[in-house]
């Protein structure tokens, strides 16, 4: 071995740096795991306590749930958003504007006497395609026009709510058509007590007793919402483009040098996430039969706030799929289990906000100790 | 033996600025040439012209005998043209081997070509055999690039630049943020580089550098090439006088020391 050798292996050998940091990063990593379980114990206990109601039953479970969706959907492109380093402060009220395109081509269709097999579709993706063209504003603005993503997607915010109400008069728009709501509250999966699992449709009970021993597992949201999930971590995990956000996020310059399309990339995922945003509008109009401008008034800091819980960094280059899911879970908990304790609604607000807080602190705290 | 670049009177302009005026360099295959000259001399600027991220408003680029236009630096790598800057372009939250295969994922299909997802084994696979050639150690490959050493980084960028066949190998300021037996080691490979034909072309203040890799020097003052030498038939002395200029040297009466000697 030659002295450059020596040197060369010397100087690039693993450096001895370990235990204290990883141990830190551990903690960040698995806190929002804990942080959820203990959430679930607490409002267990308290909810028994005070109210004697089981937080654990099937309904209230299937409830929490079917309050994640929202969230979740609209976290799942605000992930892939804020993994490239950006923001979208404008999902809550794309998911408004999709909500009230979707209802008002159902109403308008339904008024034709068409049938409600072909206006349902129609009117889902109605709402769901008009959200491209708020989506692919936000990414012209932030990756052409060099807006800052804040501003851009602030400004659309009230671009869409504007477009949203003028179109709905500013009313929820009803006069839905039948089998909406079965859609929007129904269960693809049911149990009928001694008999097993039926699928897609609830089955036929001769006798009304019988009934009550049928019980919906999977609400249809709950369903779509964890298919929609899987694909969008395929595509954060696994593909290109979920590299592409990471590298954009973690280092733009580098990712143009590499000669990555960092403009077509961004565009698409302010298009992915107003889709999402979409998507949960028109699961609103199904769930509510109806179609509403501020359907998602509150929604767009929850999104975020889910993500940030579950990890990622608003610096960009961090976060996954896994951690927005825990994160939104965390955030219909708590909503969800302030409700079940019989406390006035303005207490999740509070509650998200500390947590969100506390969830920041952790999280700076790991890195600067790292 | 015909030059792999040629450079012919390439001029670029921000606003009433000229960055590089009439620049004119060749570099031939297998050489190391370091590219000196002060702050706002032009240096970095004919280099990204050269690698494709700025677009020269004047003034021709030779590579290999055809004359070429790069729209973006992708245009230019295709050609094999690669640059290593100063902050190395690494994206410090992604892992060795997706630095090395950024922007050139390995992909597999599957499903009739419908679904395509990262090869990210193979991608691990090709990184360390590259790595081993080049005999560079790094802790992990799946270690993010944050928690490698700066000279471990520079062998990152240099190993993903030999792993993507450069045929020009062009580093801006190489050692600048390395200690001392880390900026040999680099140098080392800047001469196997050159060893095994790829020319390379180092934008460097540090003279010890430069006449430790460099065959030729390249001198360049206000946007101009104002000289060229053979590092053996010169000296830092001479050097340091043509960066600043026989003017300045006059006024100053000497060289400083400190100049000369970094």
């Amino acid at each position: 071995m030659t002295v450059d050798q020596q040197a060369k292996s010397q100087a690039l050998a693993p450096p001895a740096r370990k235990s204290r940091a990883e141990r830190l990063s551990t903690v960040r990593k698995i806190w929002p795991w804990a942080f959820l379980s203990l959430m679930i114990v607490l409002f267990t206990i308290t909810s028994k306590a005070i109210n004697d109601v089981n937080f654990l039953s099937l309904r209230s479970v299937q409830g929490i749930l079917v309050y994640t969706t929202q969230i979740l959907l609209l976290a799942l492109g605000e992930t892939m958003i804020i993994i490239a380093a950006g923001i979208d402060l404008s999902v809550g009220f794309t998911l408004g504007l999709s909500a009230v395109i979707a209802a008002e081509i159902m109403k308008y269709l339904f008024a034709l006497q068409m049938s409600p097999w072909l206006v349902i579709p129609a009117g889902m993706l109605g709402g769901i395609l008009i959200c491209i063209i708020p989506g692919w504003i936000n990414g012209f603005l932030v990756a052409r026009m060099k807006v800052p993503a804040f501003i851009g997607t602030l400004g659309m915010q009230y671009a869409v709510f504007g477009a949203a109400l003028l179109i709905s008069g500013g009313y929820p728009v009803a006069q839905q058509p039948p089998y909406l709501g079965q859609l929007g509250n129904g269960s693809i999966i049911f149990y009928w007590l001694k008999k097993g699992l039926f699928f897609f449709k609830a089955p036929e009970a001769a006798q009304t007793a019988d009934m009550q021993n049928i019980l919906p597992i999977l609400p249809n949201v709950v369903f779509i919402t964890l298919l929609v999930t899987l694909v969008c971590w395929y595509i954060l995990a696994k593909t290109q483009f979920g590299q592409h956000l990471y590298a954009i996020g973690g280092n733009f310059q580098a990712a143009v040098r590499a000669g990555i399309r960092v403009q077509r990339t961004l565009i698409l995922v302010y298009i992915i996430a107003a889709v999402l945003a979409g998507i949960a509008g028109v699961l609103w109009a199904a769930r509510f039969t109806s179609g509403a401008a501020n359907a998602g008034e509150t929604s767009t800091l929850m999104a975020i706030a889910a993500v940030v819980i579950g990890g990622a960094s608003l610096f960009g280059g961090e976060g996954n799929i896994i951690g927005t899911v825990i994160g939104s879970l965390i955030i219909a908990t708590i909503q969800f289990g302030l409700v079940i304790l019989g406390l006035q609604p303005f207490w999740q607000y509070l509650a998200v906000g500390v947590v969100v807080i506390i969830a920041v602190i952790v999280d700076q705290f790991g890195r600067t100790l790292e | 033996m015909e030059p792999l670049l040629r450079v012919i009177e390439l001029t670029k302009r921000f606003g009433g600025l000229v960055a590089v005026d009439k620049a004119t360099v060749d570099i031939f295959p297998g050489e190391v040439v370091g590219l000196v000259g002060d702050n706002g001399a032009g240096k970095s600027t004919l280099i990204k012209m050269v690698s494709g991220v700025y677009q020269p408003d004047g003034g021709d680029i030779y590579f290999d005998g055809k004359n070429v236009t790069f729209a973006g630096p992708r245009q230019a790598r295709d050609l094999g043209i690669e640059t290593i800057y100063q902050d190395l372009a690494l994206a410090e939250n992604l892992d060795v081997g997706s630095n090395i295969f950024l922007g050139r994922e390995i992909k597999q299909k599957y499903a009739g070509g419908l679904l395509h997802s990262l090869d990210r084994r193979k991608m691990r696979d090709e990184s360390a055999a590259c790595l081993a050639r080049l005999e560079i150690q790094v802790p992990s490959l799946t270690q993010q690039i944050r928690n490698l050493s700066g000279g471990q980084r520079q062998a990152v960028a240099i190993a993903r630049s030999i792993y993507w066949n450069a045929r020009l190998m062009i580093m801006d300021e190489p050692t600048a943020a390395l200690g001392v037996s880390e900026q040999r080691k680099v140098l080392t490979l800047v001469r196997t580089l050159a060893g095994q034909g790829v020319p390379v072309i180092i934008i460097s203040h540090n003279m010890q550098d430069v006449f430790a890799v460099a065959d030729r020097i390249v001198i360049m003052r206000r946007g101009k090439k104002v000289a060229e030498r053979i590092a053996a038939e010169t000296t830092p002395d001479e050097i340091v006088s043509l960066m600043v200029g026989a003017e300045a040297v006059h006024e100053m009466g000497v060289i400083p020391k400190a100049l000369t000697q970094d």
